[in-house]
C-alpha cells in the first residue's frame, strides 16, 4: 500500500492499529464509537462557527494522539482531504460579503476575497480536518469483524453483503496492484520521465487488475459457492455493548453541543 | 489397438470388485469450458471408502477440473458423476455437504474477516445455529492445530496458516470425503509435512477420503493408497504407489518424474547390479529395505 503514495491511508497499517488495540479506546463500545461519528457528521454540517470547528478539531487529534496512533502518517494524510475541500472552497470563496481582503479585477468580472470568504474556507477546512481525523480514529481503534457484524445488522441487503465481501477483497487487489508497480520501478518505471508514458503504463497496471480482479472475484465465489453458499453471508460477530459510562458521556457531548450551536453567540 | 486411457476406463467402469464402499463414481465424462478448452476427455475414476487417492499429472491435464466436478462444481458435458449413490443433476444441489474441497490458493477460499468467520461458514449455510456453528468451528480449528489463529485476520497469516484454516474450513461441515488441490505447493517443509500429518490424520482418525491433486511425487509416494496418472484430461493408469511409481516409461510418458526415493533406491540397486525386489515408497522404508537386503563391506567402527 505504501508503494502507491504515502498521501494515500495506508489499509494494513489501519488494520495493523485496529487488530492492536492496546489503547483505552480499542475498549469502548464500537457502537458508541460509531454514534459519535454519526454525531459529529451532524455537528459538521449544522454548525457555522470557526471556532467550534477548531475546537472538535482539537479534540478530535487529542483521542487519535491519546489512542497511540501515528501522528506524523495523519498529516500525511490530510492532503486528500485538504485538497478535496481546497477544490470546493476555491470556487465559493470568492465575493462572500463582508470586508474585502483582497481583490482581482479582470475585464468584464472581478472577484473579492472577503473576511467571511477566508472564514468559510478556515471553518470548512477544520471541519474536514475533524471529520477525516475521527473517521480514521474509529477505523484504527475498533476491529475489522465488530465493523462487519454492525454493517450487518444497520444495512439493508445487499448493501451489507457488498461491505462484508469487499473489506478483504480490497486488500487483496491493493496487494496486486502494489506488486505490479513494485515490478514496474524495477526495470526503471518512474513518474519523472515522460508523462505520457508512464501514464499510458499506469493506466494498463490497473486495467490489468480490474480484470485479474474479476477473475479473482469469480475464483472467491466459486469456493464461496462450494461450502453452500446461498446469497446471504452472515455476520456472527458478538459486538460489545455500551456501557453506562458511554450512554453518560454520549448524552452530555450532545446536551453541550445543542447549546453551543443553538444558544451561544460565538464571534467567528 | 487400445490406448491406456481405454484399458484403464473398461478396467474402472466395468469392474465389479471393490476393496471398499464406493463413495465417488465418475462414469466417462468430459467436459469443455466455454472456450472450447476441453478439461475432462472420458475420465474414469471412483473413491473408496477410507482411502488417500492421488492425481497425478503436469500443469494443465485435467487434475483440478475433476476436483471440480466431484463438488459439483462442474457439471459434466457428457458422461455421469455419482456421489453417495445419488447422481449429480440440477437436483442434486447439496453435493457440497458431501464432498468439501480446499483450493489451491488459499486467498481464494478465505474472504471473512476473521479466521472463526470462515470456518463457521459453512454450517450456517448448512442450517446450524451461530452457536453451534462457532461450537463447531473451534472444533475443527482445533482439529488441525489452529484454534489459536481463530481471532486472527486471514490477511496476516503465513500460507501454511492459511492451508489449515482452509482445511478446517472444509472439515468443519463433516464431509465423507475431501478434495484438495495442490494441498501443499507453496508451502515450506514443515508446513508441507504438518498438512501431511493432517491428510493421515483424516483418514485414519476421522475415515474420511481424500483426493489430492497434485504433482508432488514424493507426497503422492508417502501417503496415497492409491495413484492416478492423469494426461491430457484423461486417467492412463492407475494402481498402488510401488506399482506406478517404479513405471519409469509411464512416467516419462505422462510428463512426471519418479519420487525421489524410487530414484535412489534404482541408482543403488543399478550401480549395484541387482534386480529390484522390493519398492520402498518412503525414507524410513528406504533404510531398512537397504539395510536387509544390502551386504555393507567395511563399515567403520564409529558407525
Amino acid at each position: 500500500m505504501s508503494e502507491l503514495s504515502p498521501h494515500i491511508p495506508d489499509l494494513d497499517l489501519i488494520t495493523f492499529y485496529s487488530e492492536k488495540g492496546t489503547s483505552l479506546f480499542s475498549r469502548i463500545s464500537p457502537w458508541t464509537k460509531a454514534f459519535m461519528l454519526v454525531f459529529i457528521i451532524l455537528f459538521v454540517s449544522i454548525d457555522k462557527s470557526l471556532i467550534l470547528a477548531v475546537c472538535l478539531y482539537l479534540i478530535v487529534l487529542a483521542l487519535y494522539y491519546l489512542s497511540g496512533l501515528p501522528i506524523k502518517k495523519l498529516f500525511q494524510w490530510y492532503a486528500m482531504p485538504f485538497i478535496f475541500v481546497l477544490s470546493l472552497v476555491l470556487i465559493l470563496m470568492w465575493n462572500e460579503p463582508g470586508t474585502p481582503i483582497f481583490s482581482l479585477n479582470v475585464p468584464y468580472f472581478s472577484l473579492t476575497l472577503t473576511d467571511n470568504g477566508l472564514l468559510l474556507l478556515l471553518t470548512l477546512v477544520f471541519k474536514s480536518l475533524a471529520s477525516v481525523t475521527y473517521s480514521l480514529f474509529f477505523l484504527m481503534t475498533t476491529k475489522y469483524n465488530y465493523l462487519s457484524a454492525m454493517i450487518y445488522r444497520v444495512f439493508p441487503s445487499p448493501i451489507d453483503q457488498i461491505f462484508l465481501m469487499s473489506y478483504r477483497f480490497i486488500f487483496m487487489t491493493l496487494k496486486m496492484v502494489e506488486s505490479m508497480i513494485k515490478a514496474l520501478r524495477s526495470r526503471g518505471g518512474g513518474l519523472l520521465k515522460s508523462a505520457r508514458r508512464q501514464s499510458k503504463m499506469f493506466s494498463e497496471v490497473f486495467a490489468l487488475t480490474m480484470i485479474r480482479s474479476y477473475d479473482r472475484a469469480d475464483r472467491v465465489n466459486k469456493a464461496m459457492e462450494a461450502r453452500g453458499f446461498n446469497g446471504k453471508y452472515v455476520a456472527a460477530t458478538r459486538i460489545p455493548g455500551i456501557s453506562f459510562g458511554e450512554y453518560f458521556t454520549m448524552l452530555v457531548a450532545t446536551t453541550m453541543a445543542i447549546y453551543l450551536i443553538w444558544f451561544v453567540k460565538l464571534p467567528f | 489397438m487400445k490406448t491406456l486411457q481405454q484399458i484403464h476406463n473398461e478396467q474402472v467402469c466395468n469392474s465389479c470388485t471393490h476393496e471398499g464402499k464406493e463413495l465417488i463414481h465418475v462414469d466417462c465424462a468430459s467436459h469443455i469450458y466455454p472456450d472450447g478448452s476441453l478439461g475432462i476427455h472420458e475420465m474414469c475414476f471412483r473413491v473408496l471408502e477410507k482411502e488417500i487417492v492421488a492425481l497425478c499429472g503436469p500443469n494443465g491435464s485435467g487434475k483440478s477440473t475433476l476436483l471440480e466436478h466431484l463438488n459439483g462444481l462442474l457439471r459434466p458435458s457428457s458422461g455421469n458423476v455419482t456421489v453417495m449413490g445419488k447422481k449429480l443433476d440440477l437436483s442434486h444441489i447439496d453435493i457440497w455437504r458431501d464432498v468439501g474441497i480446499v483450493f489451491q490458493k488459499s486467498d481464494d477460499q478465505l474472504f471473512a474477516p476473521t479466521v472463526l468467520d470462515d470456518v463457521m461458514f459453512g454450517p450456517i449455510n448448512m442450517g446450524l445455529s451461530i452457536e453451534q456453528a462457532r461450537t463447531e468451528a473451534m472444533g475443527a480449528l482445533k482439529t488441525v492445530g489452529a484454534e489459536k489463529l481463530s481471532d486472527k485476520m486471514p490477511n496476516y497469516l503465513s500460507g501454511g496458516q492459511k492451508r489449515l484454516v482452509c482445511i478446517a474450513g472444509v472439515l468443519v461441515m463433516k464431509p465423507r470425503a475431501i478434495a484438495m488441490d495442490e494441498p501443499t505447493s507453496d508451502l515450506d517443509p514443515l508446513h508441507a509435512e504438518m498438512v501431511e500429518n493432517i491428510i493421515l490424520n483424516l483418514k485414519n482418525e476421522h475415515g474420511l477420503s481424500i483426493v489430492i491433486a497434485t504433482h508432488d511425487m514424493d507426497m503422492a509416494a508417502r501417503i496415497s493408497d492409491r495413484v492416478c496418472i492423469v494426461k491430457d484430461g484423461s486417467i492412463i493408469a492407475e494402481g498402488k504407489p510401488s506399482s506406478i511409481f517404479y513405471d519409469k516409461e509411464l512416467l516419462e510418458t505422462s510428463g512426471l518424474r519418479q519420487p525421489k526415493v524410487v530414484q535412489i533406491y534404482e541408482g543403488i540397486t543399478k550401480n549395484l547390479g541387482i534386480g529390484l525386489e522390493k519398492h520402498p515408497m518412503n525414507g524410513d522404508e528406504l533404510v531398512k529395505t537397504i539395510l536387509s537386503d544390502f551386504k555393507v563391506w567395511c563399515i567403520p567402527k564409529h558407525l
